[in-house]
């Protein structure tokens, strides 16, 4: 994290509105594609991320070191989506859209499908690392810095989240092949 | 180590990813080479990362996603400006919130002493008044200050003008006033019409203030009494003398003759003869004023002057206001019989008339006897003399009484009490017999009885026979009857004697002699029971002992020993085969009065046998010390236990109470934002 940067999180925490306003402009992608990760919908990860972003301004008094800024707001997007999926779980399906629903057999699925369902088996954090760096191209360590990780520790998830969804999607693939 | 192959997951993501060094690629690639089951999976792999950088590619955010999530956030957070920013700025500073913290806190102290009734509300209130003056003071000065200028002004007026005015006024008002009593008084010697004074006084008063009436008042009586004014004063006076003369009668006499020589006469005499023979009684008598003083002198030369008294009442405004009432009552009489006369108007009318008639004659008749009184008593003057033949006091007699008082010790109460009893006889008589006996068993008895002058000696000396004697008292009393001081004539008479008794058991009787002593044995047990074994040898008696046995290993008996006086030496002695004899003191009563029958008489003797104990006692040892200490901490701890519980009962509520008011806030914002 180079000087100015760490100089417009502090002038953000410190209230300076067009700092934070420029963190928005290179953050909300990463925090977006958190959201996604949790939530797998769109509309719902963008209203996450801009939550988190109020929420964020409101609280930012509340973060002491700036360096831990982009950690600071990939957690409270995390946070927050983790309450939307929640309460989306809760939400009882009514019969109607029970019977809507056909059980599909596994090799009829497509590809696409399959790939979302294997991704939301894994756990939170292989998604968002996942999320980041398939949506964003982020190197390891700026998405270490923004999940809060520690040196190295990325390429053990990255690995373990590829192998798990390599695994559920085998079939699909030979069949591709 | 973990080989390549068995993180070959993570291997095979960094390559993909691009996040391997040089190195390790070609470390990679050569195990790739050597290993099918890898190579297998890079193949998986690869073809995996393929298929979701396509799939996520399409997911990810659309270009305008910042701009978007901009302007929806400028939206939702308006931009702050001026003091709310400020303040909400301020808010997030960790020394604000201190101070807030801290002014908070203050605050709760502050309204808990006002709840309290702590003398917090003494403090605000003076700081209010402190602070309201502060603000008071500008307008003040501003209003007072011509305020200030008027009231000098006044008080230059006051300064100047007004003594002027007192100084002018005053010196005219008492120059009227005076003149006008002046007048008054001139007036006084022809017939005075009696409204007359009363108006002068009411003038005095009204023209003047009081201290000026109290000047004349003072001024006339004092130097220039005008001699015309006292004759026409209606006084009264009167007088009486106290006198102590030799003999009743001749006085009597030298008073009458006096009394005639003044024009005067004796109106009363009475008299009374006390039981020493001597008379005392009052002469009144009446003598024209104007010899008064004269025949005071006269009478003072008779005896011995033990009072006088000379009074004078001035009844000149009563008499003449009565004088005056009773003229115009005459007037008002004389009208109603005029209405009665004429006769006109109705029955009931003339009745009333009639009624009115009788009761201002009533009044008529009540005035004209009090002013034939005042006459009566001003014609005459009132002399009340009081005599006394000298030594009044003399006693008529002696009576010579004799009271006796004596104690009985014995060894049975009862018996000499009902021996006591049997003395009684005509001349003997028991006016009071008690015999007590006291919840611990112990008897005492108590008799008085009056014996007859010439019995007494003889009983008196049978009653000492019962027992042993102590504080034997008498005292004769002469007392003087009907009179008191010294008589040469007066008899002397005995009267009966008192004579009270007490009788007591021998060990209630004070000991002649006390001693206490202290003895040290190694043995207090056997030492106690030879002390009880020579004091018996001794005729004497152990009266009390205790015996006790210390936590370390003392011992100590104490035994009260009562023997009689002759055996107390011996007794003394023989003490000393029983140990160390220590700290002798000894406290002899000698009493006054051969009674006392020294050889037979108590001597106490307080003995302490006491052994040495342990040099180390079990209450100092370590075990002990240990104990006590572990008991201590054991204690402190639970102390300290109950105080962290006050603490806690303490801080509970407010906690419990904080935390609670928080969720119960963030559940309701929550729920405002959900909606």
């Amino acid at each position: 994290m180079d000087a100015s940067e760490r100089e417009q999180y502090r002038a953000a925490i410190h209230g300076d509105r067009e700092a934070f306003e420029m963190i928005i402009r290179t953050h909300s992608r990463a925090l977006f594609a958190i959201a996604y990760g949790i939530l797998q919908n769109r509309e719902e990860a963008e209203d996450v991320v801009q939550d988190s972003l109020v929420k964020a301004w409101k609280t930012r008094w509340r973060v002491r070191d700036p360096e831990k800024f982009p950690a600071w707001l990939a957690a409270i997007a995390r946070h927050r989506a983790h309450d939307v999926f929640r309460k989306r779980r809760t939400v009882p399906l009514s019969e109607e859209t029970i019977d809507a629903i056909e059980p599909e057999p596994a090799n009829t699925m497509t590809l696409d499908r399959q790939l979302h369902s294997a991704l939301a088996d894994l756990p939170e954090l292989q998604r968002a690392a996942l999320t980041l760096r398939y949506f964003e191209e982020m190197d390891y360590r700026t998405i270490e810095n923004t999940l809060g990780l520690t040196n190295g520790a990325l390429r053990g998830i990255l690995g373990r989240a590829l192998a798990s969804m390599r695994k559920q999607l085998r079939p699909a693939m030979a069949s591709m092949d | 180590m973990a080989t390549i192959h068995d993180e070959i997951d993570n291997w095979l993501a960094g390559d993909l990813h691009g996040e391997l060094s040089d190195e390790e690629r070609s470390t990679l690639h050569a195990h790739l080479v050597d290993c099918a089951a890898c190579r297998k999976t890079h193949q998986e792999t690869k073809l995996m990362n393929k298929i979701l950088e396509e799939t996520l590619a399409q997911e990810k955010a659309d270009p305008a996603f910042e701009q978007r999530m901009l302007s929806r956030f400028r939206k939702r957070v308006p931009q702050q400006s001026g003091p709310v920013k400020l303040l909400r700025d301020l808010m997030h500073l960790r020394a604000a919130q201190i101070t807030a913290v801290a002014a908070v806190l203050l605050g709760l102290v502050q309204l808990g002493r006002m709840i309290t009734g702590e003398n917090a509300i003494a403090a605000r209130e003076r700081a209010r008044y402190a602070s309201k003056e502060l603000f008071q003071e500008p307008a003040q000065v501003g209003a007072s200050w011509p305020a200030r200028a008027g009231a000098l002004d006044k008080s230059d007026e006051l300064a100047a003008g007004k003594p002027k005015d007192l100084a002018l006024a005053a010196p005219q008002s008492s120059a009227e006033t005076r003149s006008k009593l002046e007048r008054d008084f001139k007036a006084f010697p022809a017939t005075v019409p009696p409204a007359n004074a009363a108006q002068t006084e009411m003038a005095a008063k009204e023209t003047g203030s009081e201290g000026k009436v109290m000047s004349y008042a003072t001024e006339p009586t004092s130097a220039e009494t005008p001699p015309s004014a006292l004759v026409n004063r209606k006084l009264i006076r009167n007088a009486t003398v106290e006198l102590e003369i030799v003999s009743f009668d001749d006085a009597v006499q030298k008073i009458t003759e006096s009394a005639n020589e003044g024009r005067g006469y004796v109106a009363t005499t009475n008299s009374e003869k006390q039981a020493n023979g001597k008379l005392r009684g009052q002469v009144i008598v009446k003598v024209l004023p104007e010899n008064l003083d004269r025949f005071l002198q006269k009478v003072r030369g008779l005896g011995e002057l033990k009072n006088q008294t000379l009074g004078t009442e001035d009844v000149t405004k009563a008499y003449f206001d009565t004088d005056a009432r009773l003229k115009n009552a005459h007037v008002m009489e004389q009208r109603l019989i005029d209405m009665l006369k004429t006769k006109t108007g109705k029955v009931s009318d003339l009745l009333q008339v009639e009624k009115e008639l009788g009761r201002v004659r009533e009044e008529i008749e009540k005035m004209q006897g009090q002013l034939k009184y005042w006459d009566s008593q001003m014609q005459f003057a009132t002399v009340a003399i009081s005599l006394a033949e000298k030594d009044m006091e003399e006693p008529a007699a002696f009576l010579l009484k004799e009271r006796a008082q004596l104690a009985v010790y014995a060894p049975d109460v009862e018996k000499i009490y009902n021996d006591i009893k049997t003395l009684a006889s005509p001349k003997v008589q028991i006016t009071n017999a008690q015999l007590n006996r006291d919840y611990s068993g112990r008897v005492s008895a108590q008799l008085s009885m009056l014996i007859a002058p010439e019995e007494s000696d003889a009983v008196i000396a049978r009653t000492k026979g019962f027992g042993r004697v102590e504080n034997f008292q008498t005292q004769t009393e002469r007392i003087a009857q009907g009179g008191s001081g010294m008589s040469e004539n007066a008899k002397t008479k005995r009267d009966k004697v008192e004579l009270s008794v007490t009788i007591s058991r021998e060990e209630q009787e004070q000991p002649l002699q006390q001693t206490s002593l202290r003895i040290r044995t190694s043995s207090v047990d056997e030492g106690a029971k030879e002390l009880r074994a020579l004091a018996e040898k001794q005729n004497g008696r152990v009266r009390n002992s205790t015996f006790n046995r210390d936590p370390d290993g003392r011992e100590l008996a104490n035994v009260w020993l009562r023997v009689p006086m002759k055996n107390y030496s011996t007794l003394m002695q023989s003490l000393n085969s029983l140990g160390k004899v220590e700290n002798v003191s000894v406290q002899r009563q000698d009493r006054t009065g051969a009674q006392i029958d020294e050889a037979n008489a108590p001597a106490d003797i307080s003995i302490q046998v006491y052994s040495q104990g342990n040099i180390v006692s079990h209450e100092s040892g370590l075990l002990a010390t240990l104990r006590r200490t572990l008991a201590q901490s054991a204690g402190a701890i639970m102390w300290s236990l109950r105080m962290i519980g006050v603490a806690v009962a303490f801080l509970a509520p407010w906690v419990v109470a904080f935390v609670a008011l928080i969720w119960s806030t963030r559940r309701v914002i929550r729920a405002r934002r959900r909606l």
